[in-house]
């Protein structure tokens, strides 16, 4: 489980200025479930899942998702932003017990 | 007995514990009751309820396309994505884009918050799915305007566990 927190971004190779581009993103994360025990009652306890993805471009916010646990592991997220300058695109991902991942992708012009 | 302190200390800082539980879990408890929180065990009626009142939702099904597969052999990964065609200016955009699952046990599987820098709506997430049930994509645009496309999946093995 060393894994967790491991962001993989996926950006189109090519970007014409103006575009509007599809991002791809993936994080390791066990986004644990509800448990119970053996009466049916649910376990009472801090679940480690994401509850916040953000998404930055150029240090504005683009996207946020408030996820739940009916997110399945390993989430895959994608989105879309529109490509108006070349800079930082950065995706965060928050967990409940206060992780704090990120991944960053650096939108150039070909 | 032949070592009794380290016991006590065991016992008190055992006590302590269950305070600090018992203490932590109240006002979480009590928030709850007062602003309903993402990621509660409840009812979709419910859940509808607190997100959207009593707000009418139209029929979306001309401008979402919300792809979700009709059979979900493992309900543990399902992929849905959710496009709407749907200008993106801040005069008028795409605020929410709601993914409800009505038969899992958390129906609000996600709420993605867009800004009009996004370019296009389109948004997409592996999600669970713990039975066979109406998964639904409810968009809220910046006007208030709610609309709702709904699939009913058929889950062979679900995936909420619990």
């Amino acid at each position: 489980m060393s894994d967790i927190g491991k962001v993989r971004l996926r950006v189109p190779s090519s970007i014409k200025p103006g575009d509007v581009v599809q991002v791809r993103s993936l994080i390791i994360h066990p986004m644990e479930r509800i448990e119970r025990d053996p009466q049916g009652k649910i376990v009472a306890k801090n679940y480690n899942y994401i509850n916040k993805v953000i998404v930055t471009y150029l240090g504005k916010t683009v996207a946020v998702f408030d996820t739940t646990q009916s997110v399945a592991e390993n989430p895959f997220f994608s989105f879309t932003f529109k490509a108006t300058d070349p800079g930082q695109l950065k995706v965060q991902f928050l967990d409940t017990t206060g992780g704090r991942y990120e991944g960053t992708a650096d939108i150039k012009f070909s | 007995m032949r070592n009794p302190m380290p016991r006590r200390a065991v016992l008190k800082t055992l006590g302590a514990l269950g305070l600090g539980v018992a203490a932590g879990l109240e006002p979480g408890a009590r928030a709850h009751a007062q602003a309903p929180s993402f990621g509660q065990n409840e009812s979709v009626q419910d859940a509808m309820k607190w997100l959207f009142g009593g707000k009418t939702i139209k029929d979306g099904s001309a401008i979402i396309k919300f792809d979700i597969p009709l059979i979900a052999e493992n309900g543990s990964v399902v992929p849905v994505a959710v496009s709407v065609d749907s200008p993106m200016t801040p005069a008028s955009y795409v605020k929410y884009i709601y993914i409800v699952a009505d038969k899992n046990r958390i129906p609000v599987v996600t709420r993605v918050t867009l800004a009009p820098e996004a370019g296009k709506a389109s948004v997409g997430a592996n999600i669970r799915l713990g039975e066979t049930g109406e998964v639904r994509a409810i968009v809220e645009q910046s006007d208030g305007t709610l609309l709702q496309v709904a699939r009913e999946v058929k889950v062979t093995v679900g995936g909420c566990g619990g």
